[in-house]
């Protein structure tokens, strides 16, 4: 170590780059003062101490961090958790959530598509899960579905903010998860966060990663992801296989979540349209770190058929290539594809960081193409698209910003929304039998009629006050912020051009310039 | 521990093979695939070159001269040429496309059962696909399992890159060992190769200079002058770069080697194919009889019809495409086309921001 380390500049480069990232974080937290005092200190002094000195320094700091991710995560108490928790996990539900409705919430959670592949997977290599995100239940929902699936537990980075829920901080814990503070902006932070994760992907505990980093804000599905994380899939594919280990492959499989209503939406809306143009802020504080709130949620969403739509979609691998039943990569013609040839320099696997990135920019595309294909299409979404759509081209004038502070008593004609909601449904159906997006059984099968009621009565559930309401052949929109924010959980399809007014000169040429 | 050191290390490790005695693949036997492959072989590397042409084979492997297409030339002696495609994926691992763009899909379909991930494939085709609007390099990411794949593309009439007259193209491709390799065989004394990571861009470039290319042979064929082109290259090079916005190109790439400079080769030299026909349809010749006539696809005309077609639908103004799609494909005539285009009535231009430097929008 000491005759390979890093150079003493290389030691003194990063130290600065935490002190720099610390004192700007510090430097607007008024109770901070003695913490910042410590880094501006270590900031001015740090050019004369010894390269003893700063390689000590460097080490306790990426200790220090270490430890704050890794927390009190022993596999002793981990396997024990994972035979455990379950059945405490189905013990929270059963009495705090299920009770509030007819159907336990097994029942009330479907999970779809490539289950069979991904219990095989689990068995053939390591298995990275990439949900999409809108809400924190994302991560209890899953660990509940893949327990009831019969699949061992999934570890993941939770940010930090979260682990106040004490009830919440519990059960992550002891499940696996590791704390990501998201506060930490310093190159050395995020390259021991991902150093952790590639080491846990080499010894095999299956990971989840949520790609879009935080949950979607715009209630759109993801399609620019983080790919720092990511990475560190491909990564621990090219250490195993220079390790020589029998089972190296890592398998990185999506999987979308969608909700009738969504816990957080009401905040996460308010969040982009305010940070619009603005430096990003993170909410500490939202519906999910009430309880009361969640179980308001709970009662509402689950009071009576509500359902949650879990889809598993084709595995992957770390190069973003399908991957067959059987654990092999294919290519998009269907020839088997030897992994080791797109890491190997001189028959050797070897990492590359460019080359690395390139890949790993790959399979974040296949990610996001993947999203968009296994979304789930709900009631309310698709209730949500028509409204705001329809008003969209009313206004063609106006931009979102504008859209969303219409006045509360927009309303539009009870047929037309009919209608509307008729002609999504045609496309909903033809997109759907070309495998670009799934749909909900009752978008699937039922009336336009029964669509409608159904998107109405959540609407009227849990937010805090009717999204929209039905006064005689006028339907009345109350809060176009969060239509917008359902509605856009089916942008991106093209569906909008159903709704454009057509404009008088589209017979004309395409001239002017 | 996980080795996460080289995310900072600056020096890139290059995945390059033993070079040895391994020859680079060339797929086409064209003009420009032959110019490439005498290239290679002058720089002293052994070149393995496909062609469909049987007899062109023999020619090319006894008398180490393609009469077809490059006539008068004798091919560097290092080139071997074979009809068999699976030997170019089995024999080399940097293989150059250089085919017409329509045939790219079927060429790269067998040739990708020989293939795995540590080939590098590097097309030289200008064109998108018919019907689709695809470019080159996502019709060989479709067709096989290879991910380092790249662009060659630049001012490089086949003619005077044989000839060993000074040139340089540009190699764009997202993976640095790509423009490595392809540097590594291609510069030489008479030859500069840049590279630049902008796919989309160089691609873009490539392909739209043809539509440019037949408008300006059409102007000199009906007697202009240099006024009459430079407007026509500065407009048509807006009109490249707000398509390439579009597709998510840097603007930048237009204004360097496989933008305004393979457009003004392209379209100042009577050499280039695109040109003759734009040049023969003003002097009234028909495009079926100017094609029958020509042995060697002129890209530009299967491009303006995709191009025109794509923009049509998307909602991009190209008035030039426009103008030379009418001509193609409609019938009118040249001069009338011209006059439409330049029709102040058409325009709005009190001040036209792309004019004053901006190029994308």
């Amino acid at each position: 170590m000491a005759a390979k380390g890093p150079t003493e500049a290389a030691v003194e480069l990063a130290i600065n780059d935490v002190a720099f990232h610390e004192i700007a974080r510090l430097e607007t937290d008024r109770g901070k003062a003695a913490r910042l005092k410590e880094w501006v200190d270590l900031y001015r002094t740090l050019g004369r101490r010894g390269a003893d000195e700063k390689a000590r320094l460097l080490g306790e700091i990426t200790r220090g961090y270490a430890s704050d991710i890794v927390g009190n995560f022993d596999p002793r108490v981990y396997r024990f958790a994972t035979s455990v928790i379950p059945r405490g996990l189905r013990l929270l539900f059963r009495n705090q959530l299920a009770d509030a409705g007819p159907l336990g919430l097994e029942q009330r959670i479907t999970v779809q598509g490539h289950v069979a592949d991904l219990k095989t997977l689990v068995q053939r290599g390591t298995v990275i899960l990439v949900p999409t995100h809108s809400s924190n239940l994302d991560s209890i929902v899953i660990g509940f579905a893949l327990d009831r699936l019969g699949l061992p537990p999934f570890t993941y980075g939770a940010g930090k903010n979260l682990f106040s829920n004490w009830l919440i901080s519990f059960f992550m814990q002891n499940l696996g998860a590791y704390k990501v503070d998201r506060r930490l902006k310093n190159g050395l932070y995020k390259d021991v966060l991902k150093t952790y994760s590639t080491v846990i992907l080499e010894r095999g505990y299956h990971s989840l990663f949520f790609p879009g980093g935080t949950r979607s804000r715009s209630g759109g599905i993801e399609r620019k992801l983080k790919l720092g994380l990511l990475g560190t899939g491909l990564a621990a594919f090219i250490n195993n296989l220079r390790a020589g280990k029998p089972n190296p492959n890592i398998y990185v499989v999506p999987m979308t979540i969608n909700y009738p209503l969504v816990l957080e939406g009401a905040t996460q809306i308010d969040d982009l349209l305010k940070a619009m143009g603005k430096s990003r802020y993170i909410i500490e504080d939202d519906e999910f770190t009430k309880l009361g709130r969640m179980l308001t949620y709970a009662g509402s969403v689950l009071g009576f058929d509500g359902r949650m739509f879990l889809h598993i979609g084709q595995p992957m691998d770390p190069f973003g290539n399908l991957v067959d039943a059987e654990g092999r990569s294919i290519d998009p013609r269907g020839r088997p594809i030897d992994l080791r040839k797109y890491v190997e320099v001189d028959g050797e696997a070897r990492h590359d960081a460019k080359r690395d990135a390139e890949y790993t920019r790959e399979l974040g595309e296949a990610i996001g193409e993947a999203f968009m294909r296994y979304n789930v299409a709900t009631t309310t979404q698709m209730a949500a698209f028509v409204l705001f759509e329809m008003v969209k081209a009313r206004h063609p004038d106006l931009d979102i910003y504008h859209l969303v502070r219409l006045p509360g008593d927009t309303a539009l004609p009870l047929h037309e929304v009919a209608a509307g909601l008729a002609r999504l449904r045609d496309r909903l159906l033809l997109e759907a039998a070309a495998g670009r997006i799934q749909l909900s059984p009752t978008v699937q099968g039922e009336t336009i009629e029964r669509i409608m009621e159904v998107a109405l009565r959540y609407f009227r559930m849990y937010h805090t006050r009717d999204l929209v309401h039905i006064e005689g052949e006028r339907v009345l929109l109350n809060d176009m912020k969060l239509l917008y924010y359902y509605h856009n959980r089916l942008a991106g399809y093209g569906f909008e051009r159903i709704f454009e007014p057509v404009p008088a000169d589209r017979a004309e040429a395409p001239a002017r310039g | 521990m996980a080795d996460h050191r080289a995310d900072g290390d600056p020096t890139p490790r290059l995945g390059r093979g033993p070079i040895g005695e391994e020859p680079v693949g060339i797929v086409g036997g064209g003009s420009w695939g032959t110019a490439l492959a005498h290239l290679i072989g002058g720089n002293d590397h052994p070149v393995l070159h496909w062609m469909r042409d049987a007899a062109t084979v023999a020619e090319v492997n006894g008398h180490h001269t393609n009469t077809k297409y490059l006539p008068g030339l004798t091919l560097s002696p290092r080139v071997a040429a074979t009809a068999e495609l699976a030997r170019i994926g089995q024999e080399c691992r940097l293989i150059l496309l250089v085919v017409p763009s329509q045939s790219l899909r079927s060429v790269t379909a067998v040739l990708g059962d020989h293939l795995d991930g540590g080939h590098v494939l590097i097309h030289g085709v200008k064109g998108f696909e018919q019907g689709t609007f695809k470019r080159m390099t996502t019709i060989v990411r479709e067709e096989t399992c290879v991910r380092k794949i790249g662009v060659l593309s630049g001012p490089n009439l086949a003619r005077e890159v044989a000839e060993g007259q000074p040139s340089a193209t540009v190699i764009a491709s997202k993976y640095p060992e790509v423009i490595e390799r392809a540097r590594a065989v291609l510069a030489g004394p008479t030859f500069r190769v840049y590279g630049n990571t902008d796919v989309v861009g160089t691609e873009v470039g490539g392909a739209l200079k043809n539509i440019l290319a037949i408008a300006s042979g059409m102007a000199v064929g009906l007697g202009f002058g240099d006024n009459t082109k430079a407007l026509l290259l500065t407009r048509g090079l807006v009109e490249i770069a707000r398509l390439g916005g579009h597709l998510g190109a840097r603007s930048s790439t237009f204004s360097g080697l496989s933008g305004i400079g393979d457009l003004m080769a392209t379209c100042f030299s009577p050499l280039s194919r695109n040109f003759q026909v734009g040049q023969r349809l003003a002097r009234g010749e028909s495009l079926d009889e100017i094609i029958a006539a020509m042995n060697q696809v002129a890209e530009g005309v299967k491009t303006t019809r995709a191009v025109h077609e794509y923009a049509l639908a998307n909602g991009v103004y190209m008035p030039i495409t426009e103008g030379v799609f009418r001509i193609l494909y409609d019938g009118v005539a040249p001069r009338k086309a011209l006059a439409s285009l330049m029709d102040i009535s058409r325009y709005v231009y009190e001040i036209d921001p792309e004019f004053s430097g901006g190029a994308a929008d």
